[in-house]
């Protein structure tokens, strides 16, 4: 600890000395180094892995039509294979030896918080964390340097909460959830709203697949309608488990893991036919949407996506972890802009803290920044999944961590298109 | 009630596994004295290789054939090539070499077969039984695992108590001097214990797969549990092992069924604490310990 304290102070000064307006470490003047680590192998990396291949397009996207006042946007992507110790060492050679302007991205709980300090120590701008966990701006004052993106998952669980309590005040609920930040913050939204509600709570370890004692254990409390904030990988399994034991209640899975393309070619292959091969395999079952995916081809967001693939894409087909990335790496030439032409990190988070709320992108709901939250988008749709689409159970629906109000969202984020270039066009502040 | 039972029957089956497993671990202890850390990965290998023969087409009996035939060439390949360098030396020397092997199995498994997540087809039902309106967590495919797991318990009982080739492969294990003195061809001996206990280890590859997800890690923990197994049995002892392997997935099933599944691997511990304390000769060892 006394070490890292150490090198993070000797960074400070030797960035003052760069310039009285701000430190432009990575910045030239026609190229931005960016990076960002991602699980492209191991565990966590089916869907995950498509995440960067999906933004590095963008960038490429908007290179290839000059950049963001005149520089590129270099991206560069380092595998931790979701392991926090090569979290921390890929992070300490982006920041010191790569020299990178800023971290857009980097994906996962436990594996960021493992960084997370060290960046905002060496006061890197640490953009769009890709997880839900309310450590990515809840408190910007100790974190000033961390944003995260997507809507955090203590909304999400108050937003299904609130929905059972109003649709299904007599159910009985079953929650089902990763033992780490993820379930956790989840829980706390969910038991806002129905707490007298849950019979039973089972959590189960990610990288433990047999989750037989999890199923068997909840099956015995016969929930009516069971809370799942699992990644990918373990909706399949718990399906398939439920499958086995005979449990059926009504699912509502997490965005986070319930991608129906995903589980579906991951249940793909199970004995002759007693599990749907496709996107129907998780049909009936409820979830959320926080930005248009593959189920919307005709969206204009969509598009834009796939003329962005298509064009600048590597291997493979869209998919929704794409377009994911791709969401996120808008929001950053959006950020970029705002930033203005001379660009400082300093001046980028000031930017973000100004006009971040207002930034129209292909979020349904606004995000939250300011100078008091760096949380992310505040709200999403609640939906049915049928062969792979999600059909609307409710308007989008906004909110706050702790006990804001959920309310249906006005700003019409969730109607707007992309400009005709694809590319942002946002004012400089100040 | 139906809680109970199904956690119950999910320990057993799982247990089965890690019965089979151990078998694998204590059929090398027996003819070698060491044990294969490397099991685990060489398991997930001829997994994938049967993996790969149901993606493109073919039946699920002849993937499972040809990754029991993978395993049996893999441990005699092993054997031969890696470990028969080591042999005289010290024991730990072909310990390390295993581990060694585990690393080196586990790359080259994530290079040419991917490090995804993949399904695993299962040969039968993967619907738990239904008894009036309940269902019961015993599956087609978990009868089918604990079938073939006592059936190779039984096989390896008759190999060595009652053939002539057991017989000569205990003698190997036990001094090879003496058996060589004796006319047995103790090299063969070797090569044969390690094809066996692959092909064994396969098996609960393949058991353990089966309608279930894989990726090069899935074999991980199972090594861990096998070991645990094959110790509380007595490393010695085919049937110590099954039975070892039943206790321990039973035990492990329920810690996480009803305290909670982030204690499964601390419980796993805390139980090979427990006897190498106060049996370390196991439960089921017939002599008491030998020196090696």
């Amino acid at each position: 600890m006394v070490l890292v304290a150490a090198c993070g102070a000797g960074g400070r000064s030797d960035d003052d000395g760069d310039g009285g307006g701000g430190t432009t470490v990575g910045v030239t003047d026609d190229s931005i180094a960016i990076g960002g680590t991602f699980p492209l192998t191991g565990v966590a990396a089916p869907g995950y892995s498509e995440i960067p291949t999906g933004a590095k397009a963008y960038f490429d996207f908007v290179n290839a039509a000059g950049g963001v006042n005149g520089r590129t946007i270099d991206f560069t992507v380092k595998d931790d294979g979701y392991d926090p110790t090569k979290t921390s060492s890929l992070t300490n050679e982006l920041v010191l030896k790569d020299q990178v302007f800023a971290t857009v991205g980097s994906l996962g709980t436990p594996t960021h918080s493992a960084v997370v300090d060290f960046l905002n120590d060496e006061e890197v701008p640490d953009l769009f964390v890709s997880s839900g966990s309310l450590g990515w701006g809840d408190d910007p004052e100790s974190r000033p340097m961390t944003f995260g993106w997507q809507p955090d998952y203590e909304i999400e669980g108050k937003v299904i909460g609130q929905y059972v309590a109003d649709n299904m005040p007599d159910a009985k609920v079953g929650l089902f959830l990763q033992d780490d930040d993820f379930g956790e913050d989840a829980e706390k939204g969910v038991r806002q709203f129905v707490d007298d509600q849950v019979v039973d709570v089972q959590r189960y370890t990610s990288g433990n697949t047999d989750v037989g004692p999890q199923i068997a254990a909840l099956q015995a409390k016969k929930p009516d309608i069971v809370l799942a904030f699992t990644t990918p990988s373990y909706t399949a399994l718990a399906q398939l488990t439920s499958l086995t034991l005979g449990f059926k209640p009504q699912w509502y899975v997490s965005n986070v893991g319930s991608d129906p393309a995903l589980v579906g070619s991951l249940l793909e292959k199970f004995s002759e036919g007693a599990v749907p091969g496709d996107a129907s395999a998780l049909n009936g079952v409820m979830s959320s949407e926080y930005i248009p995916g593959m189920d919307a081809p005709d969206n204009p967001w969509v598009q834009l996506w796939q003329k962005v693939w298509d064009q600048n894409g590597g291997q493979g087909e869209l998919t929704n972890y794409r377009i994911y990335g791709m969401s996120w790496a808008y929001t950053f030439v959006q950020a970029l802009q705002a930033a203005g032409e001379d660009l400082t990190r300093e001046g980028l988070v000031d930017a973000l803290e100004q006009v971040g709320s207002s930034l129209e992108g292909p979020n349904l709901a606004p995000y939250r920044y300011s100078e008091d939250s760096h949380l992310g988008i505040s709200g999403m749709e609640l939906v049915k999944l049928q062969n792979g689409k999600g059909e609307p159970l409710t308007k989008v629906l906004t909110t706050d961590v702790g006990d804001a109000e959920i309310a249906e969202d006005d700003s019409g984020q969730a109607d707007d298109a992309p400009p005709e270039s694809g590319i942002p066009d946002v004012d400089p502040v100040g | 009630m139906q809680q109970f039972v199904n956690t119950v029957l999910g320990g057993l089956t799982i247990g089965m596994v890690y019965a089979a497993f151990a078998l694998a671990l204590v059929l090398i202890w027996r003819s070698t004295r060491i044990v294969n850390f490397a099991q685990a990965p060489m398991a997930m290998v001829t997994t994938f290789i049967a993996l790969q023969i149901i993606e493109a087409g073919h039946s699920y009996w002849l993937a499972f054939a040809a990754a029991l035939v993978a395993g049996l060439v893999l441990g005699a390949v092993v054997e031969r090539v890696l470990i028969r360098p080591v042999e005289g030396k010290a024991e730990i020397n072909a310990v390390i070499l295993t581990l060694g092997l585990f690393i080196v199995l586990h790359a080259l498994a994530s290079v040419v077969f991917g490090n995804r997540y993949r399904s695993f087809p299962a040969a039968f039902g993967i619907r738990g039984l239904e008894v009036g309106d309940t269902t019961i967590a015993l599956t087609g495919f978990d009868i089918f695992t604990i079938l073939a797991v006592l059936a190779v318990m039984g096989l390896l009982v008759l190999l060595f108590r009652f053939t002539d080739l057991g017989l000569r492969m205990r003698a190997a294990a036990f001094n090879q001097e003496v058996a060589r003195l004796l006319g047995v061809r103790v090299g063969r001996m070797l090569t044969l214990g390690w094809a066996l206990a692959s092909l064994v280890g396969s098996l609960a590859g393949l058991l353990i797969a089966g309608g279930s997800l894989v990726h090069p890690g899935y074999m991980d923990a199972v090594v861990v549990y096998g070991f645990v197994a094959a110790v509380l049995g007595g490393l010695d002892s085919p049937a110590g092992a099954v039975v070892g392997g039943l206790l321990l997935g039973l035990s492990l099933s329920l810690v996480s069924g009803y305290v909670g599944s982030q204690l499964v691997a601390l419980a796993a511990l805390a139980i090979l604490m427990a006897v190498l304390l106060l049996r370390p000769q196991g439960l089921f060892s017939q002599a008491r310990e030998r020196r090696v």
